[in-house]
């Protein structure tokens, strides 16, 4: 029941809402912004409950990043100063905004309390790594500290609860593309700049430029790097390991991890690394401690896989990047740590078996097309499918990704524990679906119609030899099989081969031309967002 | 110098994956299986029965077919490899035996079983999943894999003979292939030597694209006429260079390094005899297959290697060859395409130049020798640069 | 006693109006981003560009 007040208000104020805007033929989405630089003159107005949602998880986020100021602030300063990726943090609050244009009730709400975690989480992580960062002075977890790969699944490391394992490619690189496609191709030149070909991928390229520019945190006594997800990320760990300079260990899980005899493999190359970690920390393994957190990503996982029985519906009001980009965080840089994550799902999944037995229909029941998005997503348009979903009402129900590693891990035995991590962690970012075999890629359609998907948006990243490699396969697969199917090019963390506008043309091509439909906010359409975050 | 007998013979057939001794071997009986990459190890496929074909696409002009699968933004010696067995070049293979030795390869050789290019009602395809690591994990796991997707395969599908016995008798027949290949090789390591790169290239090529009884007769013969073999009387190079990095199947580049005046004296790239042609040694107590297995995961050179030890042997070994084959430099290529080699090229030209004091040219390369120009240009400016080193070098040492 | 309380609860209050005012002024106008990507970012990228850093491949 709606408040009387607000909804007066709201009334009056309707025509300062962009969805009603556009539904009237009178403005859009994009009236707000200003020409390129993707900078909004004003907030979204959402109506009077929304916008105070979204106004209230702003002071949230602000606190959070308050919070990270005052655990260390000359660290964060120095680090500011010091690390060029520090300065492009400051646009997290533009980030939010772009990510949930348009998005009202439950999906506001479920979408901010998504990004809160990501925040409370990655701003006391940051805070952490300043302040034990020897470049910066050090502290007194350094030494405790585990650099590792950001694509190594870290819940392993539980095992050893005196031990911070911490993805060193996480904040200088994995998640700062997100939020500034700006950054990225700086580092990428100047991995070119030493000669690195300019067709490898450019997340690696990214990766290599960070660490040719020497801007890696140092910290830990032991580095732990790995085969995954593909061979630009292996590659990538040659510089690194020299760079860092630090006794390292490479985690090489299964690639062709769909078949019983890579988990026997992966299981022992697990043994292996915490024997490594054993011996460079002279820490003893623990697996009451590891069983804890599994319980935790156990948990996690299974909140998931009832997500899951709700996405297959018309009714869940979590769909697109909300969905997306928690799942990622929560599983790759999270992994059963946080016991907040456990906490944020539980009241997510009461929201939505709420708007289930409500029938409540998401996005003010506009969607067209329920797709399913799969390849690596360009990280530097992480607002994309807010995009689709705004534009031409598509949405993007799940993402690949979001499928990674969902077995349930044993916490009473540790021989089936480390059994139950091994094909967990094989199945990682990009690696699921992307890697190991054509099976793997080919699963995109049972997935689509077991999610009732009339459309399937494939992340074509121009230089991943991999899915390069399917490229015909998959279109006759599409076009057999009846699905709606776009090719999105992209260059993953190089918005300047391919640009945002470029890949949101690929969409309006396929849209206007095949599907012949007519944007629901043809502000949309076409725009410049070149000199944006 | 005096032309080596089989030499043409030799370059006709590099002409065909399909060639004359191929067809003839297949005529008799005997399985042709067929493989690209160093982590199948050859020795594997020369069973009792059969034997090995690493496969090549020579003068492959054109992929347009295998582009269409692919992209055109993907590595040209696979796209290459499929066009030619969309093509139907391949239909004498009775298995290819994979490896996910890079996602390209990996793919293409999923195309193998997707479109069923090859018409052989016996043809099948497994591909193993290859360590990155020599640790005692990684070689149970490489065993494994062999064992399950090479030798059982041969084995149950093929009705191969894969006992102990038939094992040895493959190292036996194939260690007499390297030492052969060896002694041929070695000849580059002379201050004149009695043959060139790009002989050497044809000899080595033919010994992976033939069936290795039939061109066996053809080698020790070529063997002894080198040994005999008088040199020009001066060396007619103005240096000598390593050729280091990845594919290399088509003997013509090297000769375009060589008519830019440096002498190829060692090949360390994939079809290249470093790694290849190294002798397998059965320890006390090991089986044969253990051996193999041990041999191939220890010499394997490939950049995707990814533990330190391995990372480094690729520089040791390269300077190992620098000093034994008294190389003036390295030219390191990368495939058009390349992940693994791009980066490993940017690592080694920076740990040949800065670390081990090997004077290094890098460059990036199509598979088909298409215009050349550009790279002619960089080799010779590279036979400078060694030239002006060694005037230097020597107006030092007065 | 109940008028001094009444009276910090009104001060209270004005102060949490007034920072309510400031902030969401800040927000709905989009005060911090245009001061962060006009202002700051562009100073910290020229301070970044000036850095004088390690960059080598190893």
């Amino acid at each position: 029941m709606k408040n009387p007040v607000t909804a007066f208000i709201d009334k009056k104020l309707k025509k300062l809402d962009p969805l009603w805007q556009a539904e009237n033929g009178v403005g859009g989405q994009r009236v707000r912004f200003h020409d390129k630089t993707g900078i909004a003159k004003y907030r979204e107005w959402r109506g009077v409950h929304d916008t105070m949602v979204d106004y209230l998880a702003w002071l949230n986020n602000l606190k959070s990043m308050g919070l990270m100021v005052a655990m260390a602030p000359l660290p964060v300063l120095k680090g500011i100063w010091e690390y060029r990726w520090m300065g492009s943090y400051l646009g997290t609050f533009a980030f939010i905004d772009r990510l949930y244009q348009g998005y009202r009730g439950p999906e506001l709400k479920i979408a901010h309390m998504h990004m809160h975690a990501i925040v409370q989480s990655l701003t006391k992580k940051i805070a952490l790594v300043l302040s034990n960062d020897r470049r910066l002075g050090g502290g007194p977890l350094t030494d405790r500290m585990v650099p590792m790969d950001e694509v190594l699944p870290p819940l392993f490391m539980a095992g050893f609860p005196n031990l911070i394992p911490i993805p060193l490619q996480t904040l200088p690189e994995f998640i700062i593309c997100d939020i500034d496609q700006q950054l990225e191709p700086f580092y990428i030149d100047v991995a070119e700049s030493f000669g690195l070909a300019a067709d490898v991928c450019s997340r690696c390229a990214a990766e290599t430029g960070v660490t040719f520019n020497d801007d890696f945190p140092l910290i830990g006594k032991a580095f732990l790097s790995t085969n995954m997800p593909c061979n630009a990320s292996e590659a990538t760990s040659m510089f690194q390991r020299r760079r860092i300079d630090l006794p390292d260990f490479p985690v090489t899980l299964a690639m062709i991890h769909n078949e019983p005899g890579a988990h026997p493999y992966s299981t022992q190359m697990l043994r292996d690394a915490i024997k490594f970690i054993e011996e460079e920390y002279g820490e003893k393994y623990d697996w009451d401690a590891l069983f804890a957190r599994a319980r935790h990503m156990n948990e996690q996982n299974t909140i998931e896989l009832e997500k899951w029985d709700f996405f297959k519906t018309d009714y869940s009001p979590l769909s697109g990047i909300s969905e997306t980009l928690y799942r990622l965080y929560g599983w790759a840089s999270v992994n059963g740590q946080e016991d907040y994550f456990t906490k944020v799902d539980r009241k997510v999944i009461k929201i939505m078996r709420r708007c289930y037995e409500k029938k409540y229909l998401p996005f003010g029941g506009k969607t067209r097309h329920r797709a399913f998005l799969w390849g690596p997503s360009a990280v530097y348009y992480t607002d994309f499918p807010t995009w689709t979903q705004n534009c031409w009402g598509i949405t993007i129900v799940l993402n690949m990704d979001s499928t990674m590693g969902h077995n349930m891990i044993s916490t009473t035995d540790p021989e089936q524990a480390i059994k139950d991590l091994a094909e967990f962690s094989e199945k990682g970012v990009m690696r699921h679906h992307a890697v190991g075999g054509w099976d793997n890629v080919n699963a995109v359609w049972d997935w689509a119609k077991r999610f009732n998907c009339d459309m399937v948006l494939m992340n074509d990243n121009v230089a991943c030899k991999g899915m390069n490699g399917v490229h015909a396969m998959m279109e006759e697969q599409a076009r057999e099989l009846g699905f709606h199917f776009i090719f999105v090019e992209h260059d993953l963390e190089d918005c300047r081969t391919i640009s945002r506008r470029d890949m949101r043309n690929c969409v309006n091509s396929y849209m206007s031309v095949v599907a012949n439909e007519e944007p629901l906010d043809p502000t949309l359409v076409d725009f410049d967002d070149s000199e944006a975050w | 110098m005096k032309d080596l007998r089989h030499l043409i013979y030799f370059e006709n057939l590099l002409q065909e994956a399909n060639n004359e001794l191929v067809s003839q071997a297949v005529d008799e009986g005997k399985l042709a299986l067929g493989y690209n990459c160093y982590y199948i190890p050859e020795v594997l496929l020369n069973l009792p029965g059969c034997f090995s074909s690493r496969l090549r696409a020579p003068r492959c002009q054109s992929a347009d077919v295998a582009t269409y699968y692919m992209t055109n933004r993907n590595c040209p010696y696979v796209r290459s490899i499929l066009e030619r067995a969309i093509e139907g070049g391949y239909n004498y293979l009775s298995a290819l035996f994979g490896a996910e030795g890079c996602a390209a390869m990996e793919r293409m050789e999923e195309h193998f079983f997707l479109l069923n290019p090859v018409k052989n009602d016996r043809f099948f395809v497994t591909i193993i999943d290859p360590p990155m690591k020599e640790d005692q994990t990684s070689l149970d796991y490489y065993k494994a894999q062999l064992k399950l997707k090479v030798v059982d395969a041969m084995h149950e599908k093929l009705g191969v003979d894969t006992s102990e016995e038939a094992m040895r008798q493959a190292v036996a027949e194939f260690n007499e292939l390297c030492d052969i290949i060896t002694e041929i090789g070695n000849f580059r390591k002379l201050p004149n030597p009695p043959i060139t790169g790009y002989e050497f290239h044809v000899i080595q090529l033919v010994s992976q694209a033939c069936p290795h009884y039939l061109i066996l007769p053809y080698l020790r013969e070529t063997l002894e006429e080198i040994r005999t073999r008088e040199p020009e009387p001066k060396f007619p190079f103005r240096a000598r260079i390593i050729l280091a990095g990845s594919e290399i199947d088509d003997p013509d580049f090297t000769k375009l390094v060589e008519s830019c005046g440096a002498m190829v004296v060692a090949d360390r790239y994939c079809f290249g005899s470093f790694p290849s042609r190294e002798r397998i040694e059965i320890a006390e107590g090991e089986t044969a297959f253990e051996a193999i297995a041990r041999h191939y995961l220890h010499w394997n050179q490939c950049a995707r290697f990814m533990a330190g030890d391995k990372i480094d042997q690729r520089h040791t070994e390269l300077k190992r060859l620098v000093d034994e084959f008294q190389a003036d430099g390295v030219v390191y290529e990368s495939m058009k395409f390349c992940e693994f080699w791009s980066y490993e090229k940017v690592l080694a030209s920076h740990v040949l130049q800065n670390e081990l004091g090997v004077p290094c040219c890098t460059i990036e390369k199509e598979y088909a020798l298409g215009s050349v120009g550009q790279l002619r240009t960089r080799f010779q400016a590279f036979v400078e640069s060694l030239e002006i080193k060694q005037i230097q070098a020597k107006e030092a040492g007065r | 006693m109940k008028k001094k309380l009444c009276g910090i609860l009104l001060k209270l209050a004005l102060v949490l109006f007034g920072a309510f005012l400031a902030t969401f002024t800040v927000y709905m106008f989009n005060l911090e981003n245009k001061l962060i990507y006009y202002v700051i970012r562009p100073f910290l990228n020229k301070h970044y560009d000036s850095q004088k850093r390690d960059r080598r491949i190893v």
